[in-house]
């Protein structure tokens, strides 16, 4: 079974697409722990069975806040097969920060163009091939209100997870990627973070002062290289 | 790469994401309506003082509209207390019905309509996308006075009621912009508090009654932002950094009339149901108090000798540089159950109600008390329900005992600030 986890920021319709992919039916629970709610679904494609889980819609996957918290964590430890990010094409420059985000995190990213009528009703045309070479994943656009485009996502999400694919490098520039080498060689001295985590992504959340990633790494036996080569 | 490597790698990613959307994305998005809006709402140097007009319309609008409908109430309230006076043959009871029931009840229900609209002006600026726009605009002046962004909503709320405001801070994400947006929250003004302004400010302040109600919610949120500052510099617990506010702005809409009355009657009928039970007991307690001993007083008569004048002349001395006399102190300490007992307590004190508790009152105060009898009832410890919501979202005792200690004496500080002023500037 295929483990497809959906993500969005709030107000793109991820609920709708919820629906459409699993036909409503959802198992309702909480995130352990946790007041926040968790649905998971299924849906059966072309023979596959995938599992549906949606993770609370953020605009950003910080440490700051609980929902954003859950979303990260359940792509970083539990490494669904295929994250789907679904894009409000109407608004698409807020949208895709949380796609870079994704893909920092390794994740394995579809896009789901939605509200694509939308958009173009505003008199956006978007060249999906285009943007699709540049994010280096797979983009479907689709509009949830009328259930265009779903079965394309679905194929998507099949081949997608099939062929996992390496997510391109976001290049922040000389001088701060020869500090994100640094840190990221310390923390390549560690193997029990390098099973579990992306390093690179690691390197960079210390960068940012990321409160969860640095409780991480005070653990570490490596500690002090780490944080030596982050100063 | 400059001092904070977070703020350098987040434009890194907003460059990359800025030249996918040049390179994937044809057509331009046509200037809409919205946008348009945007501009004027939006605005770097208008946008505050739109807001703050905006504010002004819905106070004129809450008072102007909702005036004949109170006197309507309060005409029809005093006729059933005559009627209940001359037609009850125990003196007790027809007591208790008039002065207790009647009058209670009369003084409540009063402010029933100008409370019903306020929340239907509010609703209005909500529902046409407008209310997140002053969000916006005000965090741009919040997050600089050492509050966060999201501390705005709450703020908000508390102009309804604080309660429900103080559990909104759940949304705010650091525990010290929590704590700090719940110890400022109770100098927001609620609704409790309106009608004590609206009976005082009307009384005495005459054609100025607006501009020194409008006066007191500015007052309000100016020592929100103060204390908010203060307790951000002072207190070592609130030395933080501070996240960036996010937050979405809607398309505006034209409301629906089925939205607006929604909402009115959400918040407006939450009010109605605080003025049916627990002033209801409270309304008891005081007639008791106010009209007992029933010889002392003559049978209700003679409040000047009930129990209720023991407590506000025990208490008087501490408020005579304030020039509150023990009546306005009596209503004060009974305004702690909840601020609109304030009004109650003067009725049952002057034995009047309606048109002649507005003129009762009036020989308490010149307009000079008056404002400061009005600041002081806006700042003073906020009212035991809010004492509770603050009790169970700080889960600290020690935060709790705070709001009710650093209020009171800045309502001291303010209100007597403002009569040493208004002596200075020859007010008597």
């Amino acid at each position: 079974m295929i483990r497809v986890a959906l993500i969005g920021n709030p107000n793109v319709g991820k609920s709708l697409m919820f629906n459409n992919l699993t036909g409503g039916k959802a198992h309702v629970g909480n995130w352990p722990g946790k007041t926040v709610e968790k649905k998971v679904g299924v849906c059966v494609h072309r023979g596959v069975k995938m599992e549906i889980i949606d993770l609370p819609g953020t605009y950003s996957l910080t440490a700051r806040s609980v929902d954003e918290l859950i979303a990260r964590n359940f792509i970083v430890e539990e490494k669904p097969d295929v994250v789907v990010d679904i894009v409000d094409a109407s608004n698409l420059e807020r949208n895709l920060y949380l796609t870079l985000q994704l893909l920092e995190l390794e994740a394995n990213v579809v896009v789901a163009l939605n509200k694509f009528d939308v958009a173009r009703a505003l008199g956006y045309d978007i060249d999906v091939e285009k943007l699709s070479k540049l994010l280096g994943v797979p983009v479907i656009p689709t509009v949830a209100t009328t259930k265009e485009g779903i079965e394309e996502l679905k194929d998507a999400i099949i081949e997608a997870a099939r062929r996992k694919r390496r997510p391109p490098r976001i290049e922040y520039g000389r001088e701060i990627e020869e500090i994100i080498t640094a840190v990221e060689e310390a923390i390549k001295k560690d193997v029990t973070l390098v099973e579990r985590y992306p390093t690179r992504w690691l390197a960079i959340k210390l960068l940012e002062g990321d409160e969860e990633v640095l409780k991480l790494v005070e653990k570490s036996p490596y500690r002090d290289e780490i944080m030596e080569a982050l100063s | 790469m400059g001092e904070n490597p977070e703020v350098y790698l987040i434009e890194k990613r907003y460059e990359l994401i800025h030249s996918i959307v040049s390179q994937v994305m044809r057509g331009e998005r046509p200037l809409t309506l919205s946008d348009m809006l945007d501009k004027i709402f939006l605005h770097k140097v208008f946008g505050i003082p739109i807001f703050l007009a905006l504010w002004w319309a819905l106070f004129r609008f809450t008072f102007d509209v909702s005036a004949p409908l109170s006197d309507l109430i309060d005409l029809a309230f005093s006729k059933l207390g005559e009627i209940a006076m001359t037609h009850v043959p125990n003196e007790r009871l027809a007591s208790f019905l008039a002065q207790g029931i009647c009058a209670g009840f009369g003084s409540v229900l009063v402010f029933v309509p100008p409370i019903f609209f306020m929340f239907l002006g509010l609703a209005v600026l909500e529902d046409t996308g407008y209310l997140a726009r002053a969000a916006f605009v005000v965090d741009r002046v919040l997050y600089k006075l050492g509050l966060h962004g999201k501390s705005f909503i709450p703020m908000l709320i508390g102009f309804g009621c604080n309660v429900p405001a103080v559990m909104a801070t759940r949304t705010i994400d650091t525990e010290q912009d929590r704590v700090l947006t719940i110890l400022v929250n109770p100098l927001m003004s609620c609704s409790a508090r309106l009608p004590v302004y609206v009976l005082v400010g009307g009384a005495v302040l005459g054609a100025y009654a607006a501009a020194g109600i409008y006066g007191m919610y500015l007052l309000g949120i100016g020592l929100a932002v103060c204390m908010a500052l203060l307790f951000r510099k002072a207190i070592p617990f609130f030395k933080a950094e501070r996240p960036a506010f996010i937050m979405e702005l809607p398309l505006y809409a034209v409301p629906t009339w089925r939205g607006l009355f929604m909402h009115m009657w959400e918040r407006g009928s939450d009010f109605l149901r605080k003025a049916g039970t627990i002033i209801f007991a409270v309304m008891i307690v005081l007639w008791f108090l106010s009209t007992h001993p029933w010889a002392a007083t003559h049978g209700g008569v003679d409040v000047a000798s009930s129990y209720m004048a023991v407590i506000g002349r025990t208490l008087e001395p501490l408020f005579r540089p304030l020039g509150f006399d023990w009546r306005c102190v009596t209503a004060l300490f009974f305004g702690f159950l909840a601020k609109e007992v304030v009004v109650e307590t003067f009725g049952l004190l002057t034995g009047a109600g309606g048109a002649d508790l507005r003129e009762a009152v009036s020989s308490l105060f010149t307009p000079v008390k008056a404002l400061a009898f009005m600041a002081f009832t806006l700042i003073y410890v906020p009212c035991v329900a809010t004492l509770a919501a603050i009790y169970r979202e700080t889960g600290s005792l020690k935060w709790t005992l705070f709001a009710v200690v650093y209020e009171l004496l800045l309502a001291y500080a303010v209100s007597l600030v403002i009569v040493v002023v208004g002596h200075v500037l020859g007010f008597p």
